[in-house]
């Protein structure tokens, strides 16, 4: 576990837990609407989003799939919290436009898997 | 480019009940704000509003510039896709769709959706398919407006957004074959502006341009539908009125005159005032025996105007061959 001395659970932590999930959306997705679509869909909640929350505007997405590399650089002196504020927002979106473009359907195979890993961020952040 | 999408949605929305229950299929056209819509013959027209709303909406969603569902150019084809005892309530409303944005090389072009009456109509299932149609849509219409731009650039003068030399000689070798063959009359118009060298030579070639592309504007309106209206070179136009005898062609051609002589050309800061000579040459009246031949006549007869001191209409006379 990457715990810093005082306590708090560490960026490298919150990365590594969206990472994860956002390669599990990626994989999901991506097998109902194609890699090229959900890229598209990627790039607009980042674009969307990359005023606020700058660092998400290093998240490179193409139809390989996505890289947090840059991410990690640019968030090496951010807290834990902001990181996770800015992926939250970034899977809430995302699921929005899934919902614009399908209503349920995305969000009902995505929801199950999806719902919970988000659901231990949060209890993670949380935690001391 | 309209044509094309029309094919390619009618093509789709016939195979796509063998694949899909719905309501309506649609293909929304971002330039010129295009919908196709392939719908079920009892679809209400509130539920084709509703779909016309849902696809402008999505296509904002998707971070295009918004399309005012008012402003959308609607192409609807009615089709039998139920049975009768399954015809759609005349309230019947859009309960649930699948919408997938139309892209190629990351640029998005319009969407593609599925629209149904019925709640939870579309799975997992259908989205996979959907979305395998929808890539094979976009790719195909990328292609086709690639070659419909090729196509516009092979065919258009780029200034005057008339028809080019190249054009005019194919649409000439076509018209005088029916003409030759069935007999109908066919007549020419050969344009030239008058003393065009001083607004070059005043005002310079820019504002030289901006007249050219004024007096283009002015032919392309006083001309029927089924004439073409092409550039010839320079300040050279030439038109080909097909089914117009002499009469009719004198006529098209000295509303030209008059409308160009009684036209104020804003040239820079100053306003000018121009004219055009036109020549007509004319089949069967001058026995003309190739395209070719039409044109010189033309040409002839244009001269003949310049010769008579311009600002003129002359018909080829036939008796100086």
């Amino acid at each position: 576990m990457k715990e810093d001395r005082g306590g708090k659970w560490s960026s490298d932590l919150v990365l590594d837990l969206y990472s994860d999930l956002l390669m599990e959306i990626w994989e999901i997705v991506s097998a109902l609407i194609g890699e090229a679509i959900l890229g598209l869909l990627f790039a607009l909640a980042i674009q969307k989003l990359g005023e606020k929350y700058s660092f998400l505007i290093s998240l490179k997405v193409s139809e390989e799939g996505i890289c947090l590399d840059g991410v990690r650089d640019d968030c090496r002196n951010m807290a834990p919290i902001e990181i996770h504020r800015g992926f939250q927002s970034l899977i809430t979106h995302l699921f929005q436009l899934f919902s614009a473009l399908a209503e349920g359907v995305i969000s009902r195979e995505l929801f199950p898997k999806v719902f919970p890993r988000v659901r231990e961020a949060e209890r993670i952040i949380s935690q001391k | 480019m309209s044509f094309e999408i029309k094919e390619i949605v009618e093509s789709a929305g016939t195979n796509l009940p063998n694949l899909f229950d719905f309501s309506s299929f649609g293909v929304l056209w971002k330039e010129g704000s295009l919908l196709y819509l392939y719908e079920e013959e009892s679809c209400p027209l509130s539920f084709t509003q509703e779909v016309v709303k849902n696809m402008t909406g999505v296509l904002a969603i998707l971070g295009q510039e918004p399309i005012h569902a008012d402003g959308v150019t609607l192409q609807v084809v009615k089709k039998k896709l139920r049975p009768k005892q399954m015809m759609m309530d005349p309230k019947a409303a859009l309960k649930s769709h699948l919408t997938l944005p139309l892209a190629a090389e990351g640029e998005i072009f319009g969407c593609i959706s599925l629209n149904s009456d019925q709640p939870n109509a579309f799975d997992a299932q259908d989205l996979q398919f959907f979305s395998v149609i929808g890539y094979q849509m976009a790719a195909t219409l990328k292609h086709f407006q690639r070659f419909s731009s090729v196509k516009t650039l092979a065919i258009y003068d780029t200034l005057t957004n008339l028809y080019n030399r190249r054009y005019f000689e194919e649409r000439l070798g076509s018209e005088t074959q029916k003409s030759f063959y069935g007999g109908t009359s066919l007549s020419l118009v050969m344009v030239d502006i008058d003393h065009f060298k001083e607004v070059n030579d005043t005002f310079g070639h820019t504002e030289g341009d901006k007249v050219l592309h004024e007096i283009a504007a002015l032919l392309k309106a006083s001309v029927r539908k089924k004439d073409t209206v092409a550039r010839y070179g320079g300040e050279e136009f030439i038109l080909i009125l097909p089914e117009a005898g002499l009469e009719e062609s004198s006529m098209i051609a000295d509303r030209i005159r008059r409308l160009v002589e009684q036209t104020a050309f804003q040239v820079g800061q100053a306003q000018i005032n121009l004219t055009v000579s036109l020549g007509i040459s004319n089949f069967p009246s001058h026995r003309a025996t190739s395209k070719e031949e039409l044109v010189k006549m033309a040409d002839q007869a244009l001269y003949e105007a310049k010769r008579g001191g311009r600002n003129r209409v002359c018909i080829f006379d036939f008796t100086s061959r």
